[in-house]
C-alpha cells in the first residue's frame, strides 16, 4: 500500500462499497465496520451499499477519499489486492449503470458540475473477489485473509503521525 | 441549452459474416445481462433473447431469520431499488403481524417513497435515456453516456440534475433513517417520527423538485416529441409495439398509486380483467421457466403461456411506467394529471384507441410519473400532521401475509410466513423486472427482427436494439455493482449453427 497523499490535517473518507450478504462483494463493507471499530481520529468511514451517483454525494466536502471495494479481473487471484488511482477508470467511465452511472462516471460528473466540492485525491483499494453469486454474510477465505491486511495497513497509514 | 449539432439517431451498417449476435453486459443495466440474437441463412434475425444471471441461496437465507428483519434483508438484494423493497417488506410484515399502520405511519412511508421515485426517475431519464434521446442512438459509443449529455445541455442542467436527484435521497434519509438501505419501515408503523423542521426543510425541496419535473416534461417535449426523426422511431410498430396485457397499482378511483391500492389488469383494449388485492395474486399470476435463463417469467394464469407472444390469447403482460399509465385513469394531481392529458390527446390524434402499445412511450410514462411523484412528495411534506408522534399501529400474532407496492420499474409482490415466534418459514418475491421478463424478450426479439436485416449490423442498430429494453429500465441485479463499472452488455450475434460471428460489448 503506498502512502499516496493522504495528508495529515485535512478532511479525510474511507467508503466501503458493496453488499454485505453476498459474500466477497462485501469486502469493502467489512474493511470499513472493521475500521470504524478500531476508530481513527480525523477519518470518517462509510458505508456504500450502491455505487455512482450516491457515492458523488457522499464524497463531496472531503479533501481526500479511499474507497474500498470488490473487483473481480480476468484471470486475477482471489484475494490479491490492488491500488488504483481515479485516471486507472477512464477505461469504463463509459459503462454505467442504471442509476445511473458508475464510480468512475459519477467521479467524472462530480469533476465536471461541482469541482469546487470535490476531493482533491481519490484512491481505490481493490480486493479480487472469488465468490459474488452466493448470498451469505462471509467472505471465502482468501478474500477474507486479504481484508485483514487491508484494515491493519489502512489504519497504520491512516494513524500514522 | 447550450448549442449542439442535434442528435445521431442512424448510421451505416456494414455486412456481418456472422450468424449470432452477442450484446453483453448490456450498457447502462444493472446486473450482468446478455443479449445473443441469432440469424438465419440469410441473415436476418431468427431469434433473439435477454439472458440474466443468478444471485444463488437468498431464499435459503432468510428463512428461520426473524420475518422483522426482513425489510433490512430484502432491501440489500438491490443497490437501485431497496427502497421499494423495504416498503414492499414492510407492507408484507403489517399483513404477517395484522397489523394496521397509522395515518401518521402511512403518511410518511408515501413520503419516502416519493422520494425514492424522484430520484429514481430522475437518474433513469437524464443518465439512462438521455443519452439515446439527446445524443442519438447511432452517437459515438465513447459521447453516449450522461457526460455526452452534460456536454449537450449544459453543466447549469447538469448541475439541477444532480441536486434534485439528491434531494429525493436527502426525503428518503430524512424518513427512512438512511438514504440508500432505509430501516425505518415496522410491522404497523415506522420507527422514527420527524420533527416540524425535518418537515420543513422536505417542503422546499419538493416544491424545488416540483419546478424541474416540469422543466424535465418540457424538455422532453422539445428534445424528443418535437423531433420527427424520434417520433418516427417511437411509432415504428415494426420495432417497439406489442399489444399485452398491462398490470398496475390504483387507488379506489383507479388514479395511479405506487404505495398502496388494488391491483389492476388491463387487457389489450383497455377493458378491465382483473383487479386483486395483494393476497390474492396467486390466483392471478403463475411463472414460467425456460431452460435457458434464471429468471422466471410470469403470467396471467386465466390466459395462459403461450410462449413469446402477444394479443389476448398470451399471458405475456407489462408493468412499470407504461403499464401504470394504461392500467390508470388518470392521477391525482393537477400537473401530472394535465401531462397525461397531453399524452392521451396526443395519441388519440395518432388514431390510438385504448392503451399505449408502443413500447418507447415507457419513457413519457415516466416522464409524468416524475411530474406525479413531485407533487404528491409536496402535498405530504406540506401536511402538518405528518409531525405526530402516533407512528406504530398494534401487532397481533405472526402468521402469513403479503405486500405489495409499485417499485419504479413496476409491480413489486413480497410474500412471507411466519411461525409463532416470528421466524420465517417461507418466502416469495416476484419483483418488477421479473414481471416484464417475457415482455422483455419479445419486445427484444421484436426489435431485432425489425432492424437486423441481410447480415447488416452495426453499432447504431445494436444499440437500437437495446432501446427496446432499455426502456423498462431492467434490473436484473439485486446486489451487482463493481468498481471496474461491470454493469454492462455484450452482443453476441450468432449463426444458425450457435458460432459466433460478432461480438460488441463495452467493457
Amino acid at each position: 500500500m503506498t502512502d499516496n497523499d493522504v495528508t495529515r490535517g485535512k478532511k479525510i473518507l474511507v467508503v466501503g462499497v458493496g453488499n454485505p450478504i453476498l459474500s466477497d462483494d462485501g469486502v469493502g463493507i467489512h474493511i470499513a465496520r472493521r475500521l470504524k471499530e478500531i476508530g481513527i481520529p480525523g477519518v470518517d468511514i462509510e458505508e456504500l451499499p450502491a455505487s455512482g451517483l450516491e457515492l458523488l454525494d457522499m464524497v463531496l466536502g472531503y479533501d481526500h477519499v479511499v474507497i474500498i471495494d470488490a473487483i473481480v479481473t480476468n484471470g486475477g487471484t482471489p484475494g490479491d489486492v490492488y491500488n488504483l488511482e481515479e485516471g486507472d477508470f477512464e477505461r469504463t467511465v463509459h459503462g454505467a449503470s442504471p442509476h445511473g452511472v458508475n464510480i468512475a462516471t459519477a467521479l467524472a460528473l462530480g469533476r465536471r458540475l461541482v469541482g469546487d466540492r470535490m476531493p482533491s485525491s481519490t484512491r481505490f483499494i481493490a480486493v479480487e473477489a472469488a465468490d459474488i453469486v452466493n448470498v451469505s454474510e462471509n467472505m471465502t477465505p482468501a478474500v477474507a485473509a486479504s481484508a485483514q491486511s487491508v484494515v491493519d495497513e489502512l489504519a497504520a497509514e491512516l494513524t500514522r503521525d | 441549452m447550450t448549442h449542439m449539432s442535434g442528435p445521431i439517431i442512424n448510421d451505416t451498417p456494414t455486412k456481418t459474416t456472422e450468424k449470432k449476435i452477442t450484446i453483453d453486459p448490456i450498457t447502462r443495466l444493472e446486473g450482468h445481462g446478455k443479449i445473443e440474437i441469432f440469424l438465419n441463412d440469410q441473415g436476418n434475425v431468427a431469434n433473439a433473447y435477454l439472458q440474466v444471471p443468478e444471485l444463488r441461496g437468498f431464499e435459503r437465507f432468510c428463512i428461520g431469520r426473524h420475518v422483522q428483519e426482513l425489510p433490512v434483508l430484502t432491501n440489500r438484494l438491490c443497490g437501485v431499488c431497496p427502497a421499494a423493497h423495504h416498503i414492499a417488506s414492510t407492507k408484507a410484515l403489517d399483513a404477517v403481524f395484522n397489523a394496521e399502520p397509522t395515518e401518521t405511519a402511512k403518511k410518511l412511508r408515501e413520503l419516502f417513497y416519493m422520494g425514492q421515485y424522484t430520484h429514481s426517475h430522475i437518474a433513469h431519464f437524464y443518465a439512462l435515456a438521455a443519452p439515446d434521446f439527446v445524443l442519438g442512438p447511432s452517437a459515438p459509443a465513447n459521447k453516449k453516456n450522461v457526460l455526452g449529455v452534460v456536454d449537450a445541455v449544459g453543466v447549469e442542467i447538469g448541475a439541477e440534475v444532480i441536486k434534485h436527484r439528491s434531494y429525493g435521497q436527502k426525503v428518503q434519509e430524512i424518513v427512512g433513517g438512511r438514504a440508500t438501505h432505509p430501516c425505518f419501515g415496522l410491522p404497523g408503523g415506522v420507527s422514527k417520527q420527524i420533527s416540524e423542521e425535518e418537515r420543513a426543510q422536505m417542503e422546499e425541496m419538493a416544491k424545488s423538485c416540483v419546478e424541474f419535473a416540469k422543466f424535465t416534461v418540457k424538455l422532453l417535449h422539445d428534445v424528443v416529441l418535437a423531433n420527427q426523426d424520434y417520433m418516427d422511431l417511437i411509432l415504428n410498430q415494426d420495432a417497439y409495439y406489442l399489444e399485452t396485457y398491462y398490470m398496475g397499482m390504483v387507488d379506489k378511483n383507479n388514479k395511479t398509486n405506487f404505495y398502496d391500492g388494488d391491483i389492476r389488469v388491463v387487457d389489450q383494449t383497455g377493458k378491465e380483467v382483473e383487479k386483486f388485492k395483494p393476497s390474492e395474486y396467486l390466483d392471478v399470476i403463475s411463472e414460467h421457466v425456460e431452460p435457458w435463463t434464471y429468471m422466471k417469467m410470469p403470467f396471467l394464469k386465466k390466459v395462459g403461456w403461450k410462449g413469446f407472444t402477444t394479443g389476448p390469447s398470451s399471458g405475456i403482460y407489462r408493468v412499470g411506467p407504461l403499464g401504470r399509465i394504461n392500467v390508470c385513469e388518470g392521477y391525482t394531481t393537477p400537473l401530472a394529471q394535465a401531462e397525461y392529458a397531453a399524452l392521451a390527446k396526443t395519441v388519440k390524434d395518432l388514431g390510438v384507441t385504448g392503451p399505449v402499445h408502443h413500447t418507447l412511450a415507457f419513457h413519457w410514462a415516466r416522464v409524468i410519473e416524475l411530474q406525479y411523484a413531485t407533487e404528491r412528495m409536496l402535498e405530504l411534506a406540506s401536511d402538518k400532521s405528518i409531525t405526530s408522534d402516533d407512528i406504530r399501529g398494534v401487532v397481533n400474532e405472526p402468521t402469513e401475509g403479503v405486500g405489495i407496492c409499485e417499485a419504479p420499474r413496476g409491480t413489486l409482490i413480497h410474500h412471507y410466513a411466519s411461525d409463532k415466534d416470528g421466524l420465517c418459514t417461507k418466502i416469495n418475491m416476484i419483483v418488477a423486472t421479473t414481471n416484464n421478463y417475457a415482455a422483455i424478450n419479445t419486445s427484444v426479439n421484436q426489435a431485432a427482427k425489425a432492424l437486423i436485416k441481410n447480415w447488416e449490423v452495426s453499432p447504431g442498430l445494436l444499440n437500437k436494439v437495446e432501446m427496446a429494453f432499455r426502456c423498462y429500465d431492467p434490473c436484473n441485479s439485486c446486489g451487482t455493482h463493481a468498481l471496474n463499472g461491470s454493469p454492462a452488455l455484450e452482443v453476441n450475434v450468432r449463426r444458425a449453427d450457435g458460432s459466433k460471428l460478432e461480438t460488441l460489448k463495452n467493457f
